[in-house]
């Protein structure tokens, strides 16, 4: 099944290896550079959605 | 090195090896009778030649391989074969190549190895695997023993025939100590003229000679005969040199002979006796108790209790069963087993070790450089003065054979020898002594080094401690929360997962499971949501504050338990520690900041630096440098950085590959480390004592034997030989001596 990065948008597989466990949730990652700026500062990015970033997918 | 027998030979040597283009440094030890070059674009041969043509032999070995190859082609491959490192030189005949090797670089097998990768395929035809310094060690104890046992034999009738009146026969039952067992003085002393220099054989040789040809034209004159002088002096001096022979080649037999012994191979179920280096990777050999374990392998059936000590330093056996490895030389103590061999021959550990052992008795230790250099003017002087000696003594009107006989005590008591014995015979005990008890020592200046270390800078994870992880501390807030996070960590494989896992051997049903690398695990037990990660990890997780401990348990979003974790000390290092606390100063270096970092000072009393990465561990050694000389204990691999910076690394190391660590001495533990540092001091004391003895003894005898103190005190000529050959006996022994 495939979810959506909440930091960068993208379409992911549940499979991947780049996840973080938020207050009891799981999220997914396409990648450790986004992982990274998710668990540096989850709420930001739960409260106002996906960016676009530059240099991470 | 063959035909080596003074600290001038040794320089002598050097200065062939040396002066051979693209030599960049040679290192000559007269004790282990080895040099050690270091080259670039050289071929071996010419060095080989180049010591040839000092009058001096390099030991090498021969080997006749088959090879498939056409004649044409057998020139370029020449060529080829030429260049491979070890090898001296190539010639040529029926579909054979003749190779002559140097046999501490190179063996047969691994020279057909070489082959095989160059895409010729090549078979040894000939050939035995005879171990090259034993036998070498073993011809020249032979050797020295023959001319001794003649020397006897002939200077007893010598002496009792001049002094019963029959000088003509005394002369001539003098003839075969003169020239038969003084021959090895005589050859050496013309080794050294051509060479432009002088040594040891040059005082004996000068010293019997005018004795002997002194007799003649006397006893032609109608005069005396003092052949008894001449035997005496080349019977005592071969005595010394016998001893010396002696004690040289069972330092050499020592280890060695564990790399051979026999060995019990099956053989279609039949049991044959075999040599251990006729064995091949794929054989199967028994072992039972009082055996020597062969060659490295692993165990296929049965269980023995072994002495690992050569591998561990350990002498309390240890159980070894079923797919368990063992390395060749350990001693089988009880049991039965089967062991399918791995590794035979230059690639087993025992061999590894020998090689570096041989490398390390090389080493010259910085005074060595000193003492070369009293060495190289010390036989010249003596000679200057023992003319000055002859004259003064003339020309206080004394008759010649007066004069003539101060002027060869002069020569026969100065004993160069014992100079150029004092720091390699104590090195080469050292290193062999610590080979023993699984040292491995690779520089043999690091003995000299490590024992005046000030600062001794520890590893933590894996050199004090075992590097696995076990539960110390818990505070459970929920009854239960350790099961259901045991039960958790089971499915996980992170190394500290496993100690979670194993606090409680109970395990409940996981739903679920959901693993955050470097974090944490997630999963459903028994209804209720299950956290075990870092305390950060656990603070996303949760809205209640959570405390600074190594391992955090969530039970439905709420602390349930917390874990301090610890890793456990190697036996023996708390004790070792403190014992080198009493004389310098002990630092902890780790990449951990938590509270293991804080465990160990505690536990060990110690100063800890922790939170460093690899390079941050070697800015401590280099200021640490700034104070005095450093040892860094660590891993030989990851910490290898260090281990390189510091004045002595000693690498920690398990595995069986020596070549792979940094470092400049290789242990198990460091449990062993005050025995090393013990004997490091006890080596350099060693060195000490002995240049102490060889300068005291010629400045104190070469005196009296040109007659100082005459007529109250003064020395023959052949209680001078005695003497002479008595200070280098007593240098090799001394070195030996360790309790």
């Amino acid at each position: 099944m495939s979810v959506l990065d909440p930091v960068c948008g993208m379409k992911v597989e549940e499979t991947t290896a780049y996840r973080s466990l938020y207050r009891g949730k799981v999220y997914y990652f396409c990648s450790q550079n986004c992982k990274k700026e998710f668990d540096a500062n989850p709420d930001k990015y739960l409260r106002e959605g996906p960016h676009v970033m530059k240099g991470c997918c | 090195m063959v035909g080596m027998h003074c600290a001038t030979c040794v320089v002598t040597v050097s200065k062939a090896l040396s002066s051979v283009d693209g030599v960049k440094k040679a290192q000559v030890s007269l004790a282990s009778g080895q040099a050690s070059v270091i080259t670039e674009g050289v071929r071996l041969k010419d060095v080989v030649d180049a010591v040839r043509k000092a009058g001096y032999d390099v030991l090498v070995a021969n080997v006749a391989l088959r090879v498939d190859a056409g004649r044409e082609e057998l020139s370029s491959l020449r060529k080829k074969v030429e260049e491979i490192d070890g090898v001296v030189s190539v010639s040529f005949g029926d579909g054979v190549l003749k190779v002559m090797y140097n046999p501490y670089s190179l063996s047969p097998d691994q020279l057909v190895q070489q082959l095989k990768a160059m895409g010729i395929r090549a078979s040894v035809s000939e050939g035995k695997s005879e171990l090259p310094e034993v036998e070498a060690a073993r011809a020249e104890l032979r050797s020295m023993m023959m001319r001794l046992l003649v020397a006897i034999a002939f200077t007893v009738p010598t002496i009792a025939l001049e002094f019963s009146g029959f000088p003509l026969y005394a002369l001539l039952t003098s003839v075969p100590v003169q020239f038969y067992s003084g021959l090895t003085f005589h050859r050496g002393a013309w080794r050294a003229l051509k060479n432009r220099t002088t040594n040891m054989d040059t005082l004996v040789s000068l010293a019997s000679n005018v004795a002997w040809f002194y007799s003649v034209f006397s006893l032609a004159q109608g005069g005396q005969v003092y052949v008894d002088t001449a035997a005496l002096l080349v019977t005592f001096v071969l005595i010394g040199k016998t001893v010396e022979a002696y004690v040289k080649s069972r330092a050499v037999t020592s280890v060695v002979r564990l790399q051979v012994s026999e060995a019990v191979k099956l053989v279609d179920g039949k049991e044959v006796k075999v040599s251990s280096s006729e064995l091949k990777v794929g054989d199967m050999v028994i072992l039972r108790a009082g055996s020597q374990v062969p060659a490295d392998g692993v165990i296929d059936e049965g269980q023995i209790w072994v002495d690992e000590s050569l591998l561990t330093g350990e002498v309390k056996p240890v159980v070894k069963g079923v797919g368990e490895a063992l390395v060749g030389g350990s001693k089988v103590i009880s049991g039965y087993a089967k062991l399918y061999v791995t590794r035979t021959g230059e690639s087993t550990y025992l061999a590894q070790v020998l090689n570096a052992v041989r490398e390390a008795q090389t080493a010259r230790l910085p005074v060595q450089d000193t003492v070369d250099r009293v060495a190289a003017v010390f036989t010249p002087v003596i000679l200057a003065a023992s003319a000055g000696v002859l004259a003064f003594w003339l020309l206080r009107g004394f008759p010649l054979s007066a004069a003539l006989f101060f002027a060869v005590a002069v020569l026969a008591s100065a004993c160069p020898c014992a100079l150029g014995l004092a720091t390699p015979m104590a090195v080469l005990t050292s290193v062999t002594e610590l080979a023993k008890r699984g040292i491995t020592v690779k520089d043999g200046e690091a003995l000299q080094r490590l024992s005046k270390v000030r600062h001794v800078v520890f590893d933590k994870t894996g050199t004090l401690t075992e590097g696995r992880f076990e539960v110390r501390k818990v505070k459970e807030i929920v009854p239960g929360a350790m099961q259901a996070a045991a039960s958790v960590e089971a499915l996980s494989s992170h190394p500290l997962a496993a100690a979670i896992a194993s606090a409680s051997s109970a395990k409940e049903k996981v739903e679920g499971f959901m693993e955050f690398p470097g974090e944490g695990v997630y999963g459903k037990v028994g209804g209720h949501e299950v956290v075990v990660g870092s305390p950060s990890f656990a603070r996303k997780n949760t809205d209640e504050s959570v405390e600074e401990c190594d391992v955090v348990v969530l039970m439905d979003w709420k602390p349930a338990a917390l874990v301090w974790l610890g890793d456990k000390l190697r036996e023996g290092v708390k004790e070792a520690v403190d014992e080198l606390k009493a004389g310098h100063h002990v630092v902890v270096a780790t990449g951990d900041s938590g509270t293991g970092a804080r465990w160990i000072g505690k536990e060990l009393g110690v100063e800890v630096v922790a939170g460093l990465l690899p390079d941050q561990k070697v800015e401590l050694v280099k200021k640490l440098k700034e104070d005095g000389p450093v040892a860094f204990v660590g891993d030989g691999i990851n910490d290898a950085q260090a281990l390189k910076e510091a004045d002595v690394g000693i690498a920690i190391s398990t595995g069986t590959e020596l070549a792979k660590y940094a470092g400049d001495i290789i242990m198990r533990s460091p449990a062993h480390l005050p025995y090393l540092m013990r004997a490091s001091k006890l080596t350099v004391r060693k060195v000490r004592e002995n240049l102490a003895w060889a300068f005291g003894y010629n400045s104190a005898l070469v005196p009296l034997a040109a007659g100082l103190l005459y007529p109250a005190v003064y020395i023959s000529p052949p209680v001078a030989a005695l003497a002479m050959s008595m200070s280098s006996v007593f240098v090799t022994l001394w070195s030996v001596a360790r309790k």
